[in-house]
């Protein structure tokens, strides 16, 4: 039905001579919005398997880095809903409930400082009572395209111990299958690139934010020092296909990895795209000299 | 096909809650005079209201201003505003922040569009603080001047200046402390420092200093001083009423006083030994 309406919409589009047509680039290829979509989904199912350890060599762990500071950024608060589109294997949901979770224990820490001199039956019972609270009402809702990426993220939540707070959608950016002014926060980490219509996905992620929500992106974006970005590139075309064919035995996910991230816009089109979308207070920051940008808009 | 209908849906519900927007804010200044007559709940009726109305919307993207659009400045003030009521619980934190939205209607989220550190909130707070002092005194002011009051000495003028601003921050003295240490951050260190040398100086200004020498340095210089010291002394204060601490200001602004007149009593005594010494050269050269 997503297709069929992607369809639809395209042809519209098409007839109103808006856009480039239905032509979209996969990588350094030109191939139609259907093909984008189904190959990216191909790519996802053939790496979901190895996606963590790939993210660990090709970056040399400094993606767990980027996402800490994409939370540390966000600074949620206990009671806080995130929708994380495109979240996959899950690294932002399970870093959300850390934080909130720590978050939390210095909340109850200083409200009993506050009540001194508590009899131990009065501490034991209201560490009873907060026990259900742990997380304070937060919760993470996890969305992803693809089925491979959700049962490897699930799989990881078992082994590592979460269950609260944690949910597992099946769905697409574009078309999200949530209400209105439904979430707190919204982020997107590593996944926008993958999106066949960006703009869709910018509208549905206004839609299902509260007003006063906030929009986070995480994304590869343009470096502009020019000797970084020789050293940047030699990298990404020399070593990371090789990593891919050595340690997941596919060079041309890989391939497609870098190529999108070449593809992708840079730092200021893609904040005017968020502003267009209605957002306000649009900002980036650049992490590494912009290898990495975290996009962050409110709805208001 | 719902992309297609969003753009034109998203201009006309920005005109409609544009217009429901501002006859809110006219209405509000209303229902909180009719509060204080008839005790009756408008109150109750209020928090009714937030939830219902959609929060004010924004100027479309080309950014042109209208009578009724709120800025993204103005919905920050309008949060911190709010927020304030939650600093004694929760201190000057992006946590009273994120209740302060709350109340507003929108997402704890939006305690992101500030500092994690409290920063904005204590300036908002010390900018309004000043803001209301600026109203007092001006009032006082135009009293004096339609005659309908007595012109304060200076020292007493001084005092009840410093009172009524120390005053303000009696609600929230318990984490008053703490906002003072992040008020000295390198970061906020050139806006404090420059909303504490404007309230000192409203304060001269309505206390009728014209003085254009060096003066106008040492008085603010003295003020400041006064000030600081009071507040600091103001933090550790436990008598009731803090009434220690308006002694020590009495008594610093006495001090000041009585400095300004030894040091033109100095200065005449001088004056005149100088004097005297030319005399005595005179005298003895013929």
């Amino acid at each position: 039905c997503p297709a069929l309406l992607a369809r639809l919409a395209g042809a519209v589009r098409a007839s109103r001579g808006l856009a480039a047509g239905p032509e979209m680039h996969f990588g350094f290829q030109t191939v139609t919005e259907e093909e984008r979509r189904e190959k990216i989904y191909q790519v996802f199912e053939s790496v979901a398997k190895k996606y963590d350890v790939m993210n660990d060599s090709m970056t040399l762990g400094i993606h767990r880095v980027w996402k800490d500071i994409l939370m540390h950024k966000m600074n949620p608060c206990p009671g806080t809903l995130l929708l994380d589109v495109a979240g996959g294997t899950g690294d932002i949901a399970f870093r959300f409930i850390n934080y909130v979770r720590s978050v939390r224990q210095r909340q109850l820490q200083r409200k009993l400082k506050q009540h001194q001199n508590l009899s131990w039956q009065e501490i034991f019972e209201s560490y009873q009572k907060d026990k259900f609270d742990s997380l304070g009402d937060s919760q993470v809702v996890v969305c992803d395209i693809n089925r491979e990426m959700l049962k490897v993220g699930k799989q990881k939540a078992q082994h590592l111990g979460y269950s609260k707070g944690l949910s597992w959608v099946l769905g697409n950016a574009e078309e999200l299958p949530f209400d209105d002014d439904k979430f707190d926060v919204y982020t997107i980490a590593f996944g926008i690139r993958n999106v066949t219509r960006i703009d869709l996905a910018l509208q549905e992620a206004y839609r299902v934010l509260k007003p006063g929500g906030r929009f986070l992106c995480l994304e590869f974006s343009h470096v502009s020092n020019p000797l970084l970005s020789r050293l940047y590139d030699l990298y990404s075309f020399q070593v990371i296909p090789v990593l891919g064919e050595v340690i997941a035995g596919d060079w041309k996910s890989y391939q497609y990895l870098v190529e999108s991230i070449r593809q992708f816009p840079p730092q200021e089109e893609l904040k005017a795209m968020i502003e267009d979308a209605g957002f306000f207070k649009v900002d980036y920051e650049n992490l590494n000299f912009g290898i990495v940008a975290i996009h962050s808009g409110f709805k208001l | 096909l719902r992309c297609q209908h969003y753009p034109a849906l998203r201009a006309l519900q920005t005109s409609a809650t544009l217009r429901r927007a501002f006859d809110e804010h006219r209405k509000e200044p209303l229902t909180s005079s009719s509060q204080q007559h008839f005790d009756s709940p408008p109150a109750g009726h209020q928090p009714e209201q937030e939830p219902q109305r959609p929060r004010p919307s924004y100027t479309g993207q080309g950014g042109q201003e209208s009578e009724d659009y709120e800025s993204e400045e103005q919905l920050q003030h309008r949060i911190l505003t709010a927020a304030l009521e939650f600093v004694p619980e929760h201190g000057w934190t992006a946590e009273a922040i994120a209740e302060g939205a709350k109340t507003l209607g929108l997402s704890v989220a939006a305690a992101g569009m500030f500092h994690s550190d409290g920063s904005e909130l204590i300036l908002h707070f010390v900018s309004e603080c000043n803001n209301r002092l600026s109203k007092l005194l001006e009032k006082e002011h135009k009293l004096v001047q339609l005659g309908e009051a007595e012109k304060k000495p200076i020292d007493e003028f001084l005092r009840d200046a410093v009172e009524a601003r120390l005053r303000m921050l009696i609600p929230y003295i318990e984490k008053w402390p703490q906002a003072l240490s992040v008020l000295l951050f390198p970061r906020n260190i050139p806006a404090s420092l420059n909303l504490l040398t404007s309230m000192i100086d409203d304060i001269w200004h309505y206390a009728g200093d014209q003085s254009t020498d060096f003066n106008w340095y040492t008085r603010r210089a003295v003020l400041t001083a006064i000030y600081n010291t009071t507040e600091l002394v103001m933090m550790q204060d436990s008598s009731p009423g803090f009434k220690d601490t308006w002694r020590f200001l009495e008594n610093r602004v006495a001090d000041a006083m009585t400095m300004s007149n030894t040091a033109s009593q100095v200065q005449s005594t001088g004056e005149a030994v100088v004097q005297g010494l030319m005399g005595a050269a005179v005298t003895v050269s013929n």
